[in-house]
């Protein structure tokens, strides 16, 4: 404030440079949308799966779900938009637990997907989950 | 050069603050583009320890099973999937602090799992335990 009269006065005695702006506000408003887009970013790692969920009324937000296998309608499980074979997932899984020690899993499953790929899957991560699972549904309409 | 030498003269404390700026707006820009804003929502379901009693020795639970042609029963006889939470809501109500369990045989699919899960959650389990499925 008292730098920006300061220099507007001084400019107006100078008499020229009227052009310039003072980019305080901005660069406040710029930090703080800075500094809340690094905050609000979680780095997840999206199976990249196009899955039909089951539908649910219960559904509930799955909190600090940021681990996220998916097992498509064939029962191959996909994570971090690869295919993986279910002995590298405790690896996978381990890594990502690692990375981010407060995250806790989350199973997509296709509606159609055999239960029996995702309680395998589950048995294989079950050592490294202190909760429980979210295994992910879409509310119903 | 003429610009920098007549803001020597009239300011000297300011800073060009351009470059730092411009680091800055790049930075925003890729927090922006990475962030995703990602609302996962599912079922909670949890699954007993394996060194665990299996729950079948456990009498006072509510055990649903999913066979593998994704007919479900309970208490020995078959029921509808629009029946599974009355009669959860029935055996819950002669004891509240009862456990849930569903438990699926290979060859079910996850449609019933969840519709069975998403039945137990509306009668009011708060807890669903989804044993491993025991390989054929």
């Amino acid at each position: 404030m008292s730098r920006r009269g300061l220099s507007a006065g001084g400019r107006a005695q100078e008499g020229g440079d009227q052009g310039d702006i003072d980019l305080t506000p901005m660069l406040d408003v710029v930090f703080i949308m800075l500094i809340f887009f690094i905050v609000a970013s979680t780095f997840v790692k999206e199976p990249g799966v196009d899955l039909t969920k089951s539908a649910a009324d219960t559904t509930a937000p799955c909190l600090q779900g940021t681990i996220i296998f998916a097992v498509d309608s064939m029962g191959k499980i996909h994570y971090n938009k690869e295919k993986i074979p279910l002995d590298h997932a405790y690896r996978l899984a381990e890594a990502a637990k690692s990375e981010t020690p407060k995250a806790r899993f989350v199973i997509q499953a296709d509606q159609e997907a055999p239960t029996l790929v995702v309680s395998e899957l589950y048995d294989v991560v079950k050592p490294l989950m202190e909760g429980t699972l979210c295994y992910s549904t879409d509310f119903r309409e | 050069m003429r610009k920098r030498n007549r803001q020597a003269e009239a300011d000297e404390a300011q800073i060009d603050l351009t470059p730092m700026l411009d680091v800055v707006f790049i930075m925003l820009i890729f927090f922006i583009v990475v962030a995703t804003f990602l609302k996962e929502a599912g079922l909670d379901t949890n699954r007993p320890d394996s060194n665990q009693n299996p729950p079948e020795t456990d009498a006072t639970s509510i055990v649903v099973t999913i066979t593998g042609d994704d007919q479900i029963w309970m208490e020995n006889r078959r029921i509808d999937i629009r029946a599974v939470r009355a009669n959860i809501a029935r055996l819950l109500a002669s004891d509240p602090e009862q456990g849930f369990s569903v438990k699926t045989e290979a060859g079910a699919s996850n449609k019933t799992l969840a519709a069975v899960v998403d039945q137990a959650r509306e009668a009011g389990i708060n807890q669903v335990l989804w044993p491993s499925e025991k390989k054929q």
